[in-house]
């Protein structure tokens, strides 16, 4: 498991004024009260910083909002790290933004907490084996209380402040107080959805056995059973084009497929696009590309083929009874394809995150830098042969 | 005064800042990932002249969870509930558009209670995307300290009588997990549509209230009018959907376009509004706010009897195999059109599943437009983009 | 001996006065705002959630004082302590009641917008001494804006001080008493002038509609984003006692200062200064922000000469 953060927050830190106070002669008997008074003014007043990134930053706001109102237990959320008590992480933190957290962690003045609010926070939740996701914000800073839920209602937001409350109060009495436990650490089994097919996991089988009935993963046959199908397997679909759309390609010679968009051939694909582009398509609406292995393709299994990328365009008219058209282009894996960005200046950042994520090279792109992942990321992750949790390994 | 250049010739977003006059000293102020207005982890790197943008970078990428990657492990019912999160403002619409590619591909007929059932609740999610949108637009016009709070406290308190309506049919508040393939997980309680009539009422009566202290504030007005203006021919080259497109004045709605759902038979008007800039988009989300809850209380009564699940239940929802194939879906969101290009092998788990979110694409617009203007513009126009990382970065 | 016995009281008991008062308004501002926007604001600590600035201030206290590395040390220091110090010092001269004044000078007036002209000092210096991009761009917002509206500000305040022919705000505020008050007579001069003050002052106290150099969903939280613990409570403070004395001001120059029937003329002076104090903050919560460019062209194009209009007009007024 993950190396968690050892530090303790708040607990040990006074301000040097107050330490200077204590030493002098008598005054510590006063202090038992004074004490409480600062353990009054501390938990009553818990300026929030919303380190919020995603779903759980909605419950965040709602929690602020009329019907819960943080206000009402002297809680309001600032902009800025330095005025700030209790880091709320709402929502997944990613690679590429968890130096950033630890960061503005860093920026808030001592005596600081954290809450982690959310299961994506607490533990990554669904994406806690994806390349990207970092299982849970405590292996990057410290965690006082856990809020688990998906998201968490602004009540439980509420009752996690409370619960710190409680906690801060008890460490200014001297109590002993344990640093909450992580929620998903406690539990037995992982999440029950089955995510990972064993063939993902380079384990011994031992392991995985034990694995897969402790934390529900399963195996492939297990997951997909090949019995009782409730579906009819449909008839192949015929595809349907617009007119136009479907003249265009009686003009240019390109064949229809059953299984998929019609092949155009690279040469000629920026001439498609351009034509189409007349013929007043003007919205480029997607670029999907697809990386296939050797021996695989459009119908799944198809033999002697090899390794090759597939870049798919959809483009559509505006106005009522908008039209849609699609294409592929297929090309090997590091063959250039026709950029675009000349034609429809979305395709920039649509070609930019193809090219990131699949590994799709764009010629006579402007600027083709990755778009999603950091610059220097190793690798194309959406790539088939590129493994799910490959970047994970900092955190593991 | 200020904004006079993106209308007249386009701003080349790739012209490198070595480029620009050496002069000039240029600021360069890294806005994000964490900031109070960048809406969740948007970063743009302004280089600023004064308090003048001469150039906008930005970076998406910080709220990349890898769900395309992680969809391709899952089988096809398990997809709904990770698709959820994507756009987490109006969750229920990603659920449909995923759903509706599975369909497509297994060609799969939705009984038409169901696709009823949808159309109300997409609506729904318009009504409660756009107050929130409307909260968080006014917070940057008016800081957070300020009288954009109070309209944000004010939409919010409505969007929680909506978040209400939704925990009613499905036990969440938000990430529903209520559509399946075939057709809906949960029928409508008892006495819904009547408590849902009741909600929109209260709202539509208080959306005067919003246009006072929004379209006819004098300083909303001045803060937003012809600051930035996208021009339409490069609204449509970019993929702008959605609100940002219609706001340049095209007509365009794929509820009336490319009918999906029920829209075929009832169908909301379409706002359009001419200028392209921060008013017009401003008005037209007002505008479907109106038309949305207009279109739910007139159409509620409407929903047809009958099965709510293609008329089977589906016993091994882990087994579907969907036969090789490949599809484009694309529906009408809050923000536009969200597409799912979906490519099958046959096997229980999709090949390819590419989400077209449309709130990247109204992402890449800010480069065209924030030259030009001022820092404070620069927030407007963002927080008139109404960007939802989660589905942007996904 | 007496004298500056008198003398020093009053002063703790206006200086004590003012905070106190802060600290309440404060939390009033909060529980306003809060039904407002229909929530309740403040309830859990102490009664009605009274004791909350209380909390906030044992709170404040015991934060760490954090310095950045790149900070310009002496300036990051000094500048909260200069803000609140101004905002107090504006305080001096403002008459409570025909007894309760910290200082009778003759050139009150003048004090006064020299003082308030100086406030602006240390929210460059804070957003300079920060080393940050968002404070330096907020510390020079707050540099062109004051540097624009004192000059509305120093003209509209002249309406009163050649009404009264005098510029001791006692006997302005003397003057109103004997004369009727200049906000209504005469209403064409007073009333303009007042609401001129009234923007004027708003902008200079850096609130919404005029919050461009705090601006905290642009900016962070502008020229304070590098502050915390007491230095921001200090910053905090200065704010809030700037708005409280500038209300005072505009009361004694305009509403009649303590003038008023029935009750003792503080009562009057209080009440009149908290009811202008409510109403900045009225506006706070219920508008939105300028642009900075909006703000000069209003201010330039509009007040400026607006406000040498009402000049002359005074001049005319007293010399027919």
């Amino acid at each position: 498991m993950s190396e968690r953060a050892n530090l303790d927050t708040g607990a040990s830190w006074t301000h040097p004024l107050y330490a200077t106070l204590e030493k002098l002669p008598g005054v510590s008997l006063g202090l038992a009260s004074v004490d409480d008074l600062l353990a009054w003014g501390l938990t009553n007043s818990l300026w929030v910083f919303p380190m919020a990134t995603s779903c759980c930053g909605i419950e965040l706001m709602a929690a602020a909002a009329s019907r819960i109102d943080l206000d009402r237990m002297g809680t309001i959320v600032r902009g800025t790290p330095r005025q700030c008590d209790v880091m709320v992480v709402a929502g997944t933190i990613t690679v590429k933004m968890a130096p950033r957290v630890l960061k503005l962690w860093e920026q808030m003045p001592e005596p600081k907490w954290c809450i982690a609010m959310g299961s994506c926070a607490i533990s990554g939740d669904f994406y806690r084996n994806l390349y990207s996701v970092i299982p849970g914000i405590d292996t990057v800073i410290p965690v006082d209380v856990y809020i688990p839920g998906c998201p968490p209602n602004p009540e439980a937001l509420m009752h996690g402040l409370l619960r710190l409350q409680e906690k801060v109060h008890a460490r200014r009495r001297g109590e002993k107080v344990d640093r909450d436990p992580n929620p998903d650490l406690i539990r037995v089994t992982q999440p029950a959805i089955p995510r990972v097919c064993e063939r993902d996991l380079g384990r011994n089988d031992e392991l995985s056995k034990l694995q897969a009935d402790q934390a529900g993963r399963v195996t492939e046959e297990q997951m997909c059973p090949a019995v009782d199908v409730p579906f009819e397997p449909p008839p192949p679909a015929t595809p349907v084009f617009a007119p136009d759309f479907e003249g265009l390609l009686r003009e240019l010679g390109v064949a229809v497929a059953a299984d998929g968009p019609p092949l155009v051939p690279v040469e000629r694909h920026f001439e498609f696009a351009r034509r189409l582009k007349e013929l007043g398509y003007r919205q480029l609406v997607s670029i999907v590309a697809t990386h296939w292995l050797a021996g695989t393709g459009r119908a799944g299994k198809e033999e002697g083929a090899s390794e090759h990328l597939e870049v798919a365009y959809v483009l559509r008219t505006v106005g009522p009874g908008s039209r849609l058209a699609t294409w592929a282009v297929r090309v090997a894996p590091d063959q250039p394809i026709p950029s675009l960005v000349p034609l429809y200046a979305g395709a920039d950042w649509q070609e930019r995150e193809q090219f990131d994520l699949v590994g799709a090279r764009f010629a006579g792109h402007p600027d083709l830098r990755r778009l999603m992942m950091a610059e220097n990321y190793p690798g194309h992750p959406l790539r088939r042969d590129f493994p799910i949790d490959a970047h994970c390994a900092p955190w593991r | 005064m200020l904004q006079t250049l993106s209308v007249e010739r386009r701003v080349d977003p790739h012209l490198s800042i070595d480029k620009y006059d050496p002069e000039a000293e240029l600021l360069l102020l890294h806005m994000g990932p964490q900031h109070p207005a960048t809406h969740g982890v948007f970063r743009m790197d302004l280089y600023l002249d004064g308090e003048i943008v001469v150039k906008a970078v930005p970076y998406v990428g910080y709220l990349h969870r890898a769900v395309e990657k992680l969809c391709e492990k899952l089988t096809y019912s398990q997809i709904t509930p990770i698709v959820d999160k994507n756009d987490y403002v109006a969750p229920m619409t990603n659920e449909q558009a995923v759903n509706m590619a599975f369909e497509k591909l297994l060609a799969i007929e939705v009984p038409r209670r169901a696709r009823w059932i949808r159309m109300i609740f997409a609506e729904l999610q318009r009504i409660a995307s756009h107050l929130l949108w409307l909260g968080t637009f006014t917070m940057d016009l008016g800081g957070a300290l300020g009288g954009g709070t109070t309209v944000f406290m004010h939409s919010f308190r409505e969007r929680e009588m909506i978040m209400d309506l939704f925990e009613e049919v499905s036990g969440c508040r938000f990430h529903y997990n209520t559509h399946t393939i075939g057709g809906n997980r949960h029928d409508l309680p008892a006495g819904w549509a009547g408590r849902v009539k009741e909600a929109l009422a209260v709202i539509e009566a208080r959306i005067s209230e919003y246009e006072g202290m929004s379209l006819e504030n004098r300083i909303f007005v001045k803060r937003t009018k012809g600051v930035g203006v996208i021009e339409p021919g490069l609204a449509l080259e970019l993929g702008l959907t959605g609100p940002m497109l219609r706001a340049c004045g095209i007509d365009h709605d794929l509820r009336r376009d490319a009918p999906f759902h029920a829209y075929d038979e009832v169908a909301p008007r379409v706002i359009v509004a001419e200028g392209g800039d921060c008013l017009a988009r401003a008005r037209v989300r007002l505008g479907e706010l109106k038309e949305s809850v207009r279109f739910v209380r007139e159409t509620i009564d409407s929903i047809p009897e009958g099965s709510i699940n293609g008329g089977r239940p589906i016993k091994l929802p882990n087994s579907i195999k969907i036969p090789p194939g490949q599809t484009y879906v694309g529906i009408e969101t809050p923000r536009g059109e969200l597409g799912t290009y979906l490519i099958a092998d046959g096997s229980a788990n999709p090949y390819r599943l590419k989400i077209r979110p449309p709130s990247l694409h109204a992402l890449s617009a800010l480069p065209y437009v924030l030259p030009g203007g001022t820092v404070s513009d620069a927030l407007a126009i963002l927080g008139s983009v109404d960007p939802i990382m989660g589905e942007a970065d996904r | 001996m007496n004298v500056v016995l008198t003398a020093v009281v009053t002063c703790v008991a206006i200086l004590t006065g003012i905070l106190t008062a802060t600290a309440w308004l404060i939390w009033f501002e909060r529980k306003f705002s809060g039904r407002m926007q229909s929530r309740l604001g403040p309830t859990m600590v102490g009664p009605s959630g009274l004791a909350q600035p209380v909390a906030d201030l044992v709170k404040l206290l015991q934060k760490e004082d954090v310095v950045p590395e790149a900070a310009d040390r002496a300036l990051f220091d000094l500048a909260p302590k200069l803000a609140a110090l101004c905002a107090l010092g504006a305080a001096a001269v403002v008459p409570f009641s025909a007894t309760v004044v910290g200082a009778k000078i003759d050139l009150g007036v003048l004090f006064l917008l020299a003082i308030g002209a100086v406030t602006v000092m240390p929210v460059f210096m804070a957003g300079w001494a920060s080393n940050n991009k968002f404070a330096l761009l907020g510390g020079m917002r707050a540099l062109a804006q004051s540097i624009s509206y004192e000059v509305p500000l120093v003209l509209s305040a002249m309406v009163p001080v050649i009404l009264a022919g005098s510029m001791d705000v006692s006997k302005i505020v003397e003057a109103q008493t004997r004369d009727g008050w200049y906000l209504i007579d005469p209403v064409w001069l007073g009333l303009p002038a007042f609401g001129l003050f009234l923007l004027a002052m708003l902008a200079e106290s850096n609130r919404i509609p005029f919050d461009i150099p705090e601006a905290e969903s642009e900016l962070v939280a502008g020229v304070t984003t590098e502050y915390g613990g007491m230095k921001f409570a200090l910053f905090y403070l200065g704010e809030y006692v700037h708005t409280l004395v500038a209300s005072a001001v505009a009361s004694a120059l305009f509403l009649g200062g303590w003038d008023g029937p029935f009750a003792p003329g503080l009562h009057w002076m209080v009440a009149k200064t908290v009811g202008l104090f409510v109403f900045v903050y009225w506006m706070r919560w219920s508008l939105l922000r300028f642009r900075s460019d909006q703000l000069m062209r209003i201010c330039w194009y509009w007040l400026v000469p607006l406000a040498v209009a009402l000049l002359l007009g005074a001049g005319a007024w007293v010399v027919l």
